[in-house]
């Protein structure tokens, strides 16, 4: 019998390091209590920044025995049946058990899959999911996102793995604070330090802008001057369009200290052929469904450019795109002389 | 001229966010562009476009704009109107075309200098 070539659903590519370095504490937490911490990243945390994006599915008409051997192959315990992204069930080890025992193997898997499926979705908080586990005695859940396509799989180390990576970095970090002598740590210690992520996906113009709004929520809290708020945020809207509709995804990184402000867009591809083309006002490869959305003037670029105090851009083709927008918050020296 | 105002002037219906703000309009931005939108360095902004979409109310909110007009009546969708509510930018639904729309908020304008 031939095995049945795995079908891999590829949703964004899945760097397992990238996605665990999203979304570090807020430094002010460190001070706070441990549960105080532990609930932030249960609530910060959302399905789609743990789950598993490259999920191992099989076709309605595949056999049972196909299903065993992909799973045996692929040392996974169940198997979402799911065509054109749309689920249709799942079979676990159970149901390949009562297959065996029945002499049923070379039956179709939708005769014979899980069909009452609970699901979670891409966007719903860490502590959902953790709940879900406890209520349920399933292994993994399958997500969906909002069109109710399947975009992941989610099982409990996932989480359990993506929560002790966060929890030992913060752990690191207040290690080295409380172990760094005064003079070596007064001058981090004297800096307001601030770091956030946001992931960006690519095409999902409905969540597009979030993570500008979110910045500019944060930097307002800070009682940063609002003309410096407003030029960042305009950088971090462009920004983040830029990487849903041009790129394969990526993260938005905001950095605050006390001197800047540092806004960081990495993506993942396709890279930029010509650079200081790109950046041009009114130059862009956007197609027409981007515009219809009020986007791909080809602003985008020369706006972050325009607003900010550094600019700088890398780009690799085929890999990857990062720019670079520094904000400065305090005046410089020769504009406090100037001034006096 | 208030948000109030604006619904009145434009024989709108505030359809998100509060409608009893009362900021005033400093200055009327009409454009489908919202690479355009960030562009404009001005306080309390009103944004009249046609773009029905969660990406106007976002722009606004990014420019501190104080309202978006979306003209011609246009079908907005739940979620627009739920980014509305979230990021606390009323929005309005307005029969007229832009070009109206924009003629009667200049009137506006005109007749507020006029006292």
């Amino acid at each position: 019998m031939a095995e049945y070539k795995p079908v891999i659903l590829q949703g964004q590519k899945t760097n397992d390091d990238e996605i665990l370095a999203k979304s570090p504490l807020d430094a002010k937490a460190l001070g706070g209590d441990s549960s105080v911490i532990i609930m932030e990243l249960l609530q910060r945390f959302k399905v789609r920044d743990v789950m598993k994006r490259q999920v191992i599915t099989i076709p309605r008409r595949a056999t049972l025995r196909q299903a065993q051997v992909l799973m045996r192959d692929n040392r996974i315990s169940g198997v979402p049946v799911c065509e054109d992204g749309r689920l249709f069930g799942i079979v676990s080890v159970n149901d390949i058990i009562r297959g065996l025992d029945g002499g049923w193997m070379d039956d179709p898997c939708e005769k014979h899959m899980a069909t009452n499926l609970v699901v979670l979705e891409a966007g719903m908080p860490i502590a959902f999911a953790l709940r879900y586990f406890n209520n349920y005695t399933y292994g993994r859940f399958p997500v969906l996102d909002s069109n109710r396509k399947l975009v992941g799989i989610i099982s409990q180390r996932d989480v359990m793995r993506a929560l002790l990576y966060e929890l030992s970095v913060e752990i690191r970090k207040l290690e080295r604070k409380t172990s760094k002598s005064i003079a070596e740590t007064s001058k981090e210690a004297s800096e307001n330090y601030f770091r956030r992520e946001w992931a960006v996906v690519r095409n999902d113009l409905s969540r597009a802008g979030h993570a500008a709004n979110d910045i500019k929520g944060i930097l307002r809290e800070r009682k940063i001057d609002r003309s410096i708020v407003r030029r960042i945020a305009v950088a971090a809207y462009e920004l983040e369009i830029n990487i849903c509709i041009h790129s394969h995804g990526g993260v938005l990184v905001l950095m605050i200290t006390n001197d800047s402000v540092t806004i960081t867009a990495k993506d993942r591809g396709p890279g930029i052929t010509d650079i200081e083309w790109a950046c041009r006002d009114g130059t862009s490869t956007a197609n027409d469904w981007i515009r219809s959305l009020g986007f791909g003037a080809g602003m985008g670029l020369s706006n972050s450019k325009r607003v900010a105090d550094d600019f700088e851009i890398k780009s690799e083709i085929g890999k990857f795109t990062n720019v670079k927008c520094v904000f400065n918050l305090a005046p410089k020296k020769s504009e406090e002389n100037s001034a006096s | 001229m208030t948000i109030a105002d604006v619904v009145k002037i434009l024989d709108g219906k505030l359809v998100a966010g509060d409608g009893t703000s009362p900021r005033a309009v400093g200055e009327v931005v009409a454009n489908d562009l919202m690479s355009d939108v960030l562009l404009y360095d001005a306080d309390d902004i009103l944004l009249v476009t046609s773009l029905a979409s969660d990406q106007a109310i976002r722009t606004a909110h990014i420019v501190g704009a104080m309202g978006v007009v979306v003209h011609n009546a246009k079908p907005l969708s739940e979620t627009m109107l739920k980014v509305s509510e979230d990021l606390g930018i009323p929005l309005v639904s307005s029969p007229l075309s832009k070009y109206d729309a924009c003629v009667r908020l200049h009137d506006a304008f005109l007749a507020e200098e006029r006292g």
